[in-house]
């Protein structure tokens, strides 16, 4: 099996309601070929507000398809995606 | 003819079968509540644990030899599922079938169920944070789309009529985007979509892992060779990779194996050299959906 891949995401930057709303910025997404991110809600505010969930986060759900382009750190405005 | 066909096409293609667009369907599963539950945290359920297997990091798992097979039959077993729908948090009996423009335009005719809306994908939400109106949504999805906001186009019209749909769908599918429809969840039918790989989540499995979890269309793509110009055009709008232009061949050939006949390769050809015939009358392919 081929080496895995690790994308990681510094979450105390990006998401979860931190500095970085992902559904403002989006870069890497956008930058991305394969689209191996998914955006989506964080577990836990469901009970809080369903219908307008507040806090997003961005995980890279498909890492067998990236290519290590390295695209989506360069596009990332601040530098929270490290690809190993 | 498909299995989906023999099963509940009564006869015919399942989904110009109208008995799976009405309201009492929708209201014998209660499915208002069910979809308006999927709906409300849609972009979790492609993260969310599915018997206790995580799916960040399933890729990997599914090369593996023995758990690959196992996870494989798991997840063609949850899509293809006829059972009364559960769990909301799981895309329980999600199956959908490439549809080309001709039996989109039937479909919108006089199979879908009032009142017809248009939504942002959410496909391409969750893989590019892009919104873009393009998916063509009936019956009860109206009032559960209309409760989240995220999903409501701000430029584009929200309810539509079945003409405007029409043009709205011939629209999307001259851009080059592949027309799909889908039980959701089985057996009611609420969604044409307009998709583009390797955003769609529906199509994504199938052409990266292997997962049955859409059908190839009815029809499969053809070169009338005394009129094709050789210009290659249709090369590019093929999302499937099924056309190519062979360096020595003065026309362009259509790999079967890859073609899921959703037609869009007509839309590029000037010369009129392409279209689509029946997948039954190719028999290395007839039976292969």
């Amino acid at each position: 099996m081929a080496k895995r891949t690790r994308i990681t995401i510094d979450y105390s930057v990006c998401g979860d309601g931190n500095k970085v709303d992902p559904r403002a910025c989006g870069a890497c997404m956008r930058a991305c070929g394969p689209a191996v991110f998914t955006l989506h809600q964080t577990f836990g505010t469901r009970e809080k507000d369903p219908c307008d969930p507040q806090h997003w986060r961005i995980t890279p759900l498909w890492a067998t398809l990236c290519t290590r382009c390295n695209k989506c750190v360069e596009a990332c405005p601040e530098k929270a995606i490290t690809v190993k | 003819m498909c299995d989906l066909c023999a099963k509940h096409g009564d006869g015919g293609k399942w989904y110009l079968n109208a008995a799976h667009y009405a309201d009492e369907i929708a209201e014998k599963y209660n499915l208002r509540d069910y979809l308006l539950e999927q709906y409300k945290n849609f972009e979790q359920v492609p993260v969310r644990k599915v018997n206790g297997f995580n799916p960040v990091g399933f890729d990997y798992k599914i090369k593996m030899p023995l758990i690959g097979r196992l996870l494989k039959r798991m997840a063609e077993g949850m899509l293809h599922s006829t059972r009364p729908p559960r769990n909301p948090f799981r895309a329980e009996g999600h199956i959908g079938q490439v549809v080309p423009l001709e039996d989109a335009i039937a479909i919108l005719e006089s199979c879908a169920a009032e009142p017809i809306i248009e939504k942002n994908c959410m496909c391409r939400y969750m893989s590019r944070g892009i919104q873009e109106a393009c998916c063509i949504n009936f019956g009860v999805m109206s009032d559960i789309i209309s409760k989240l906001p995220r999903f409501i186009p701000t430029k584009d019209k929200f309810f539509l009529t079945r003409k405007e749909a029409i043009q709205r769908f011939i629209s999307f599918n001259n851009k080059g985007y592949i027309g799909t429809i889908w039980f959701g969840p089985f057996p009611y039918i609420n969604n044409l979509c307009s998709c583009a790989t390797p955003e769609c989540a529906g199509i994504r499995p199938r052409l990266d892992f292997g997962i049955k979890s859409i059908y190839k269309a009815e029809y499969v793509a053809d070169v009338r060779a005394d009129a094709c110009t050789g210009c290659g055009g249709c090369e590019t709008v093929c999302q499937f990779g099924a056309l190519h232009k062979a360096g020595a061949g003065k026309t362009v050939t259509v790999d079967y194996d890859k073609c899921y006949g959703c037609g869009t390769c007509r839309h590029a050809c000037a010369a009129g050299a392409l279209y689509l015939r029946s997948r039954d009358e190719v028999p290395q392919i007839a039976e292969k959906y």
